[in-house]
């Protein structure tokens, strides 16, 4: 059985002259249906709010992959209502009620907000249930962001988690590159080649205020936060040839962890201080481990002839990356406890995988559009948003 | 007529964008002014701009895809899925590579000679060459592939004479692509060197 769901978003681009276009938001969530997603029913949301409450939580559940949202009155394991009423100290009062099949009240909720938060609410109800039924945190009320280009412009964006809101944060007429939110939620790195060269930038993300971190002669590269948001890892290459480093943001002094002839490239760290890299030094790129410290790399890949640009879970236990074989690119994850390596989506140019904060799901472009997959590989999801999209960063949860 | 057509919605957009900052669903309503005033330009002087999250324009242009090539003030453009408009580096100081490889292919020499001797009779002239990759692959990777592209070229010219000085390098790595599609003919243009002087 295969089905199809498509959602048509109220996502809305304005293009050209004037006249809004409105891109679909489409979401495949079919093998989520096959295994069997729990039925919960949505009713409207009563009250005349300008937003579809109710149409957003069943979106949210449904990307998920675990609920498939039925219409109102039929049989399902869990029933949603709820009320959005003008008044109150903010502008609007939002009331909603999670039930059992028995009448059985789960969660019984009301958030006092101005208008323009009640999409922020519907995301924070979806998570609500989320979290209650799954006993996990959800995502409905995370962002992403994502690098675009257009109209001789590259601009940074976050948006939220279905790709609805987008903010430009950055805009340049040089590439930006390799995005990475910072542990709490407030910053990023980047790679910005403003004046012709490659630096790396932290921005603010709230005050829009950046700072330049690095700008070594050759690369300057790949950044990502340590766990402990005081340290950068990345690329520099000014010894002759790309090398990994870290660097204390405080201190502007990067201390150097690979010695090879080889590409080392694209750090991330685990929960330990050891750093997870892609580097050639073996003849194709692999994925290679090293302590905090540097010394000697362990190869952690074998399959295929490509395997790069890690992400790992926030709980450490898969590293998704991108790889190859036969020619075509494919997102991957490797079970740090089993060893299992699992190849995750149908192929063709997939890259910059990202892992969700939830450790559920990965974020990545297919070249051309942000795609979705579950960790399993049984949840997918295709996001049609305008502009080719590169480097989407799921950001954590926080704030 | 096209290209005209072109520009006006690339100018419309961009008019566009700087009204979306008080027509937005924020409350917190700015005109385009004060989020040009409020964001924070890059301490080099150079064209980037960024904005605080509450203030950011919520739509960018999306038309016809970027981009001015590596290759200094030359302008190039491609929409998304190809058709190239035009590119004004030219062939003699193009050096394209196969697929996965930084290798100097044998055709490549009489272009990298001809550069050398002009560069090695003008130790005035610095130039710098620009490694670019096509877009399969990892990103980052890329761009240290490009490196790799750009320093195979510079260590030939130094072999024929050229002082190290004269010679600099960046990687633009799958970001700058000369053609945009996505077809074997076109990564076989993407993977180059540009000698720009």
């Amino acid at each position: 059985m295969k089905s199809f769901v498509k959602i048509f978003g109220a996502f809305l681009i304005l293009l050209g002259v004037g006249a809004p276009a409105h891109a679909e938001l489409t979401i495949d969530v079919s093998k989520g249906i096959e295994v069997g997603g729990i039925p919960i029913s949505i009713a409207p949301f009563g009250g005349g709010a300008p937003e579809d409450i109710a149409g957003i939580i069943a979106s949210d559940l449904k990307r998920t992959g675990k609920f498939t949202p039925q219409p109102q009155d039929a049989r399902a394991d869990y029933s949603v209502t709820g009320q959005a009423n003008a008044g109150g100290p903010r502008g609007y009062v939002v009331q909603f009620r999670l039930a059992g099949a028995q009448g059985g009240q789960l969660l019984n909720l009301s958030f006092d907000t101005p208008p323009n938060q009640l999409r922020p609410v519907a995301h924070r109800i979806s998570d609500l249930i989320y979290e209650k039924l799954t006993g996990e945190k959800g995502l409905a009320g995370t962002k992403i962001a994502f690098v675009t280009a257009g109209g001789g412009f590259w601009v940074l964006v976050v948006a939220d988690a279905d790709g609805t809101n987008p903010k430009v944060i950055l805009r340049s007429r040089q590439p930006i590159m390799s995005p990475y939110w910072s542990p709490d939620g407030s910053r990023l790195a980047y790679v910005s080649f403003e004046g012709r060269r490659p630096q790396i930038v932290v921005q603010e993300v709230y005050t829009g205020a950046r700072r330049v971190v690095s700008a070594a002669p050759g690369i300057n590269g790949a950044p990502s936060w340590a766990p402990n948001g005081q340290r950068l890892a990345f690329t520099l290459s000014k010894d002759g040839n790309p090398e990994i480093y870290a660097m204390d943001l405080g201190s502007q002094n990067p201390i150097r962890l690979t010695n090879s002839n080889a590409i080392d490239t694209e750090p991330v760290w685990l929960a330990d201080g050891s750093i997870v890299f892609t580097s050639d030094r073996g003849g194709s790129p692999q994925l290679y481990r090293i302590g905090p410290g540097g010394g000697a790399a362990q190869r952690l890949t074998f399959e295929g002839d490509y395997n790069a640009k890690p992400t790992v879970s926030p709980d450490g236990r898969y590293i998704a990356m991108v790889h190859r074989r036969n020619g075509r690119f494919y997102i991957a994850a490797l079970d740090m406890k089993t060893r299992q390596f699992r190849v995750l989506t149908s192929g063709g140019l997939d890259e910059s995988p990202s892992f969700a904060p939830n450790g559920r799901m990965i974020i990545y472009s297919n070249g051309q559009r942000m795609n979705a997959v579950s960790v399993d590989g049984a949840v997918k999801q295709d996001f049609a948003l305008p502009g080719r999209v590169r480097d989407p960063a799921w950001a954590p949860f926080g704030r | 007529m096209q290209y005209v057509l072109r520009t006006l919605i690339a100018a419309a957009s961009l008019a566009l964008l700087a009204s979306c900052a008080s027509t937005g669903e924020n409350t917190e309503t700015t005109t385009a002014d004060t989020a040009t005033q409020q964001g924070v330009a890059d301490p080099s002087g150079q064209d980037v701009q960024s904005y605080p999250y509450g203030q950011a324009p919520d739509a960018y242009d999306t038309s016809g895809g970027v981009a001015q090539t590596s290759g200094g003030q030359s302008g190039q453009e491609f929409s998304g899925q190809g058709g190239v408009v035009g590119n004004t580096v030219s062939a003699d100081r193009i050096i394209y590579f196969d697929y996965d490889s930084a290798n100097i292919r044998a055709e490549s020499r009489p272009v990298i000679e001809a550069n050398s001797r002009a560069l090695a009779s003008n130790r005035r002239t610095v130039t710098q060459l620009e490694g670019h990759t096509d877009e399969r692959g990892s990103r980052e990777y890329n761009i240290a592939l490009g490196e790799r592209r750009a320093n195979s070229v510079r260590q030939y010219m130094v072999g024929l004479g050229v002082s190290p000085q004269q010679v600099r390098v960046v990687s633009y790595g799958e970001e700058r692509p000369a053609a945009g599609g996505q077809d074997e003919q076109s990564y076989a243009r993407n993977r180059r060197v540009e000698i720009v002087y």
